[in-house]
């Protein structure tokens, strides 16, 4: 797995909120996941990595550029592809129109060619049936699958994908983890989002950011490993564990340290990131 | 049917050869029978059939272009370009109608009271400049992230912007000069535009352009206004020669700054 991105000691701060707090981490070729709680620093280390916002300390290095550098900078962005978490739309435009935009933004200049890739991505996200209708007139997750349309535009060796997956449909869902399986083959995919499932079914790496640092680096499975030994299941709800939800099964599942003779079972990808950025002892204290 | 286009025809006819009433009498034919069309399917070489369907495409899928569009490739400015410049909120009709009304009032009061030419050497320059902080930036572009993120020269897509707002702009305040009471004074306002649309670009190298529009326009007009309420004769000061060359200055001395930016001599010199 050769190296695309490197973060190290990045620090940033928005007004009293400390965003990133000294964040380090390697992201190679394959899908790469970010997971954090709400307010953990991921779309700020997104916006630096698509080279949009700049560290106040630190050092951020893509491809072996520096974006800090104004000619290197822009040779990372020949390479990006970005989706933001919040897309915004030109007024008024189509799909196609938008994407055809952003296609120039990209420096595609000659017409037929850059139409020519436009209708790709646009059936690689299965909108050419609403390809003419406004951006503004279709559903959220249609938007979505739009502004991912853009961002796939010149098959970018760097993807940065800011919850892309907020508000598709399962079905759509499924598509998106084909798409995005697909982009990470011999280029790197760094994906931030809030679906465990989706990082366990298309990550080859996860990184978890809370509070502005890095808590964990690892394969999904390592990831899992965090619960080994601490999720069991019972009959009863147990007080003494951290975390208890009731399954489809009508059994609880614990979070926690088990009670003796407890029916351990095998921990998800969920439960190692609920038990690795769990602040239930906190919680209880407050 | 009772004929068939001969090989030589089809020949002929798929090179473009067979001209006038015999091309549209085979292509008449071809419509309706089955076995010709094949035929001619079968001579057409793919590369070309390709070729032809993607032209089509094209044209099917070709976005509509708007009359801002229109405009600014009729000045020659390349078709991508038109594009991104078009959609400069600045040059949305709601936008241009708000900068016509604010001119519109500063017709209406100059011509209201004797001297009141003022309020609209006042207001004229920092119409243009308001017009250029509504061109690109943070919550005024829809897409400012993404065109951030991409490889487009930032700087060229400000400039760009800022040329079409100013000529629009521009052009509503000197329509509106001619109904203003100056005797003769109508175009004193054209400087100090060029100056504070000068400055603007300097400032912008640090504060977004939004605001680096709305603090020059503010430091320029608030205190003009301020005085002018309380009963200042500030049309001696904005039609003085005095000002007129500080305003000629501050033109040279931005632009001598502004040539000598890296990132704006690379955006001009980029084509296309």
């Amino acid at each position: 797995m050769s190296t695309a991105a490197t973060v190290s000691e990045v620090r940033r701060r928005f007004g009293r909120t400390q965003a990133l707090d000294g964040a380090t981490f390697e992201i190679g070729t394959g899908v790469t996941g970010l997971l954090g709680p709400n307010g953990a620093g991921k779309t700020t280390l997104l916006r630096i990595l698509a080279t949009v916002a700049a560290p106040d300390s630190g050092a951020v290095s893509v491809f072996g550029r520096d974006p800090s550098v104004a000619s290197q900078r822009v040779e990372i962005r020949r390479r990006l592809g970005y989706l933001p978490q919040d897309p915004g739309f030109q007024r008024g435009f189509s799909v196609f129109e938008f994407i055809d935009y952003v296609a120039i933004l990209k420096e595609r200049t000659d017409r037929q060619q850059r139409h020519g890739e436009v209708r790709r991505v646009i059936a690689a996200v299965d909108l050419t049936s609403v390809s003419g209708k406004r951006v503004r007139a279709l559903s959220g997750g249609m938007r979505r699958r739009a502004a991912l349309a853009a961002s796939l535009l010149g098959e970018p060796q760097f993807l940065v994908l800011d919850e892309p997956t907020a508000g598709l449909d399962p079905e759509q869902r499924l598509r998106f983890r084909e798409l995005v399986s697909r982009a990470g083959e011999g280029r790197a995919v760094l994906l931030s989002t809030h679906q465990t499932e989706d990082v366990a079914a298309l990550c080859q790496d996860v990184v978890v950011l809370d509070k502005g640092r890095v808590l964990f680096q690892g394969t999904p499975s390592s990831l899992a490993a965090v619960g080994d030994g601490r999720v069991w299941l019972a009959d009863e709800r147990v007080s003494s564990a951290e975390l208890v939800w009731r399954t489809g099964e009508g059994r609880f599942r614990h979070l926690g340290t088990p009670p003796v003779g407890a029916e351990l079972v095998e921990p998800t990808l969920e439960d190692g990131y609920l038990l690795l950025v769990g602040r239930f002892d906190e919680e209880a204290a407050a | 049917m009772s004929w068939h286009v001969s090989e030589q025809l089809v020949t002929s006819y798929v090179t473009g050869e067979l001209q006038g009433a015999r091309a549209a009498s085979v292509e008449a034919h071809v419509m309706t029978c089955v076995l010709c069309r094949s035929a001619v399917n079968a001579e057409i070489p793919p590369e070309r059939l390709q070729g032809i369907w993607r032209a089509v495409e094209d044209e099917v899928d070709a976005p509509r272009r708007s009359w801002a569009e229109r405009v600014l490739t009729s000045f020659g400015m390349s078709e991508s370009d038109a594009r991104l410049v078009s959609v400069a909120p600045s040059l949305h009709a709601s936008w241009v109608l708000s900068l016509a009304a604010v001119l519109g009032f500063a017709v209406w009061a100059s011509n209201a009271r004797s001297g009141g030419a003022t309020l609209f050497l006042i207001l004229a320059p920092i119409v243009p400049v308001l017009a250029v902080g509504g061109s690109y930036g943070r919550g005024i572009d829809p897409t400012f992230e993404v065109s951030v993120a991409s490889p487009y020269p930032t700087m060229r897509l400000v400039l760009l912007r800022s040329t079409a707002v100013v000529a629009v702009s521009g052009a509503l305040a000197l329509v509106a000069s001619f109904f203003v009471p100056t005797g003769g004074d109508a175009a004193a306002w054209l400087l100090p535009c060029l100056a504070l649309l000068s400055i603007t670009l300097v400032v912008a190298r640090w504060f977004t352009l939004p605001i680096a529009a709305a603090g020059v326009a503010a430091c320029y007009a608030l205190p003009l206004l301020a005085a002018l309420v309380n009963d200042r004769d500030v049309s001696r000061l904005l039609l003085s020669a005095s000002l007129q060359w500080a305003a000629l200055a501050l033109v040279v001395g931005s632009f001598v700054l502004l040539t000598h930016d890296p990132m704006i001599r690379s955006a001009l010199r980029r084509n296309g």
